[in-house]
């Protein structure tokens, strides 16, 4: 049995700064590797079918740093006899070209945002190419429904606080995954809970991890995301109990807890508009001047039933991004 | 997401145990704890456990003290209960579990040396100490590698093929021959060819990675007899497996076992060396990929690589094939994709008609064994499986289900289209042929004949039928058939009654 993880990593160097100085449980970037090295390390020992892909978000751009599929050049470091051939070359890859990235990072491109949502397309790009290969190499080559891999998964692990202006494209890349029966995992190192994270994993049926015990780091990462899907139906793994389901306004990308839906095209607003700006539908004076007036200027009441806008909570729904 | 099953576990339950594990459990605790002290060996024994055992170990592998059961238990599912306790067992049985079933804690030489495993460190060399560039040689190519590993492997399994058909394969080494005679593979005197016997025929047809693994452990056996060190034996074969394919590893390390062992996994084609005397070894994929699961299979990916370094036997690379492996993304694999002949090679028709495109004479005399091959071409054997073919077969000890299974798991892409992928008619009839040489069945036991009257003949009868022995009767001829089980409880009832018939 196979398995295929993506690991996504948030290099963000503004809050790795802010993790490392934590007053209360610091965590630094280095600290965070070497553990890190080591889940990557088991997760390959258990299996050398395993495949297994790093990705890393830094600062404005987001990279593949390590794929065990990829034809690596002869090892040019000689790994010595208390080592594993592939482990050496794994550890080297990941954290060498983390230094190396890093470092070429000038001051003012330190505090880009980093591209979560980038790294984590990627991902998704790689396992579709597996998936791919994988049928073309099995008896599927023509026609018929491609064959998914045998449990797919991506895990990310971030420590920035969600960008809410990438969250059509997270919720793209959700429906995505869905699709090619990706499992997300997510795990939050630091900063504030991640609402589009808890989505992410609640709706591919990963589980979300918000690390309260950073100096346990390694327990938590291997109990909760080395079983593979197929294992957590015998060894559970830690799941939410209660997700965040909130979305961000298509507008002002702010998180909202009341929003405006459009009852055609089902794009979310913060406040009533009188045409939508996805769809172009135009809606009656006469609504928005009645959702605008029951609009609760300070305490969130319910919100009454327009003809053409629909109130959206705290619910299970979610928009379809155009 | 796992896709719905009806029992979502199944794929977990139904992982075949690997053929090394049971004989680990017969060692001794001590044998075993010494074997742990080399990383390597930890982490090939740790990749040969099944995934819900696996998860525990590493569950576990970083605390520092036990942990009560019932804290562990906490996180297993209901459907899971079974398989973990089982888990559990088997990982007691090898003694990586210390305290079970008290407490949840690893063997503490077992959890060091995986520790180092996984992050490196340590001085044990258990890996492997890779030898000094040699400024003389260039180190051998992956692709000699696996021309010589599969040239050696071929000789065997060709030698078996082909004994008692009176061609004159090239004969493998002595040792060789030695070890296929103890595990009974084949059988002879000294005086004459050794014959291939009906478990060696069941060997041919199973898949690379399993013939192995056959093979060494009728050597960890052997070893046991020749009072080689044990623990020494199965430690290099795990480091071996470790190793990194194309490189050259110095024999200064080994200890004096090990350096008798070269010799032996020579032969087998599991390592490379320049010279018998040489001081560096290369292992071969072989030896590599005997910790790999035995999907991607050793020999499937040695196959389309090679096509140089092997002059004599055969050339075209392509055409040959062997094992399932589509060895998508597997590690050690590489060069796994891009031929899709890599799947299969024969193609079964529904009048039972066999194509097999291989040019491979190994994998032509193989079936020989169930078909009657009527031409040949060069790149392609052309044969159809009839009664006789199959008869024969089955007298050599082989039965319709390895038949059945040899031909899935060597079907041709083309054929993998088809559902099911073998002819419904062709499967029938060859499982009908074996039911047809069962249909004499032997029962030793005893007829009881010349009853004096219908009534004394009926009463024993009776007896003889509560006792559910009775295999025949004859009520005209007044004469019945019993097994042999029931012969002393009739003999004592017919005395009773004689005796107690006298005395009336």
């Amino acid at each position: 049995m196979m398995d295929t993880l993506c690991v996504v990593i948030d290099l963000s160097v503004k809050h790795w700064q802010r993790s490392a100085t934590a007053s209360d449980q610091p965590l630094s970037l280095p600290a965070f590797l070497i553990q890190l090295v080591a889940f990557l390390n088991a997760y390959s020992a258990g299996s050398s079918d395993n495949a297994l892909a790093v990705f890393a978000a830094f600062p404005g751009k987001s990279l593949m740093l390590y794929s065990s599929t990829d034809t690596q050049p002869q090892s040019t470091t000689v790994s010595g006899p208390n080592s594993y051939p592939p482990f050496q070359l794994l550890d080297d890859a990941v954290v060498s070209s983390i230094i190396h990235h890093l470092e070429s990072l000038s001051d003012s491109e330190q505090e880009a945002p980093c591209p979560l949502v980038g790294a984590l397309t990627k991902a998704l790009c790689f396992i579709n190419r597996l998936t791919l290969d994988h049928n073309t190499n099995t008896s599927n080559a023509e026609g018929l429904d491609p064959i998914a891999l045998p449990d797919p998964r991506v895990l990310i692990l971030s420590v920035s606080p969600d960008i809410t202006s990438s969250y059509i494209p997270i919720m793209n890349s959700i429906f995505s995954a869905q699709k090619l029966k990706v499992t997300i995992d997510a795990c939050q190192l630091s900063g504030p809970d991640s609402v589009f994270l808890q989505q992410a994993a609640h709706l591919t049926g990963g589980s979300y991890l918000y690390l309260e015990r950073r100096d346990a780091l390694l327990q938590h990462l291997t109990m909760t995301f080395l079983p593979s899907p197929s294992v957590r139906g015998a060894i559970a793994v830690p799941t939410q109990d209660k997700v965040d389901f909130r979305a961000a306004c298509f507008c002002h990308k702010n998180i909202v807890d009341i929003g405006f839906v459009c009852s055609v095209c089902l794009s979310i607003f913060c406040q009533p508009v009188p045409v939508c700006s996805t769809c172009r539908t135009k809606f009656p004076m006469k609504t928005l001047q009645r959702l605008n007036a029951s609009r609760p200027p300070a305490q969130p009441r319910p919100a009454p039933i327009g003809t053409n806008g629909v109130s959206k909570a705290n619910g299970s729904s979610y928009g379809t991004p155009a | 997401m796992p896709s719905v099953e009806e029992n979502p576990l199944e794929s977990l339950e139904n992982v075949k145990t690997h053929a090394l594990l049971p004989f680990l459990h017969q060692q001794s605790a001590t044998a075993l704890s010494r074997l742990y002290t080399s990383p390597s060996s930890c982490l090939s024994i740790f990749r040969l456990l099944t995934p819900v055992e696996r998860q525990i170990v590493m569950n576990i592998l970083w605390l520092e003290s036990a942990i009560p059961l019932s804290t562990m238990a906490a996180w297993v599912t209901i459907d899971g209960k079974k398989l973990y306790e089982r888990s559990l067992e088997t990982l007691s049985q090898l003694h990586i579990l210390s305290q079970y079933p008290m407490k949840l804690l690893l063997n503490s030489t077992f959890k060091s040396s995986l520790r180092h495993a996984i992050t490196g460190g340590g001085t044990t060399g258990s890996f492997g100490v890779p030898a000094t560039k040699d400024p003389k040689h260039s180190p051998p190519t992956v692709e000699s590698l696996d021309g010589y590993a599969l040239e050696r492997w071929e000789t065997i399994l060709h030698y078996m093929v082909s004994s008692g058909t009176g061609q004159l394969p090239t004969k493998p080494s002595t040792g060789v021959l030695y070890l296929l005679k103890e595990s009974g593979l084949m059988s002879g005197s000294q005086n004459f060819e050794p014959q291939i016997t009906s478990e060696g025929f069941q060997f041919l047809l199973h898949s690379p990675h399993d013939q192995l693994w056959e093979l060494l452990l009728q050597y960890l056996h052997m070893v046991e007899r020749r009072s080689m060190d044990l623990v020494e034996v199965i430690s290099f074969l795990l480091m071996l497996s470790t190793m990194e394919l194309g490189r050259e590893y110095s024999t200064e390390n080994l200890s004096q076992t090990q350096k008798v062992m070269l010799e032996d996994l020579r032969d087998y084609g599991l390592i490379w060396q320049r010279r018998p005397s040489s001081k560096r070894f290369s292992p071969t994929r072989l030896a590599t990929t005997l910790t790999s699961s035995s999907e991607g299979s050793s020999l499937s990916t040695l196959a389309p690589t090679q096509a140089t370094g092997l002059g004599n036997s055969s050339s075209n690379a392509l055409t040959r094939s062997k094992g399932t492996g589509a060895g998508i993304g597997g590690g050690a694999a590489g060069g796994g994709a891009g031929s899709g002949n890599q799947q299969g090679f024969i193609i079964l028709e529904t009048n039972y008609r066999v194509y097999a495109y291989t040019d491979n004479p190994l994998q032509t005399a193989v079936l020989n064994l169930f078909v009657s091959l009527k031409y040949r071409f060069p790149n392609l054997v052309v044969g159809s499986i009839t009664r006789e073919s199959v008869k024969k077969a089955l007298n050599n000890g082989i039965s319709s289900e390895q038949i059945i299974s040899y031909l899935l798991t060597h079907a041709h892409p083309q054929m993998r289209k088809f559902n099911p992928m073998i002819p419904v008619t062709v499967q029938d009839q060859i499982r009908l042929w074996e039911l047809e040489k069962n249909r004499l069945k032997s029962d030793s036991g005893f007829l009881y004949t010349s009853f004096q009257s219908q009534a004394d003949y009926e009463y024993v009868l009776n007896y003889a039928k509560e006792l559910g022995v009775v295999l025949w009767e004859n009520n005209a001829k007044r004469c019945f058939f019993a097994h042999e089980e029931g012969h002393g409880n009739i003999k004592s009832f017919i005395e009773r009654r004689r005796t107690a018939g006298q005395g009336q």
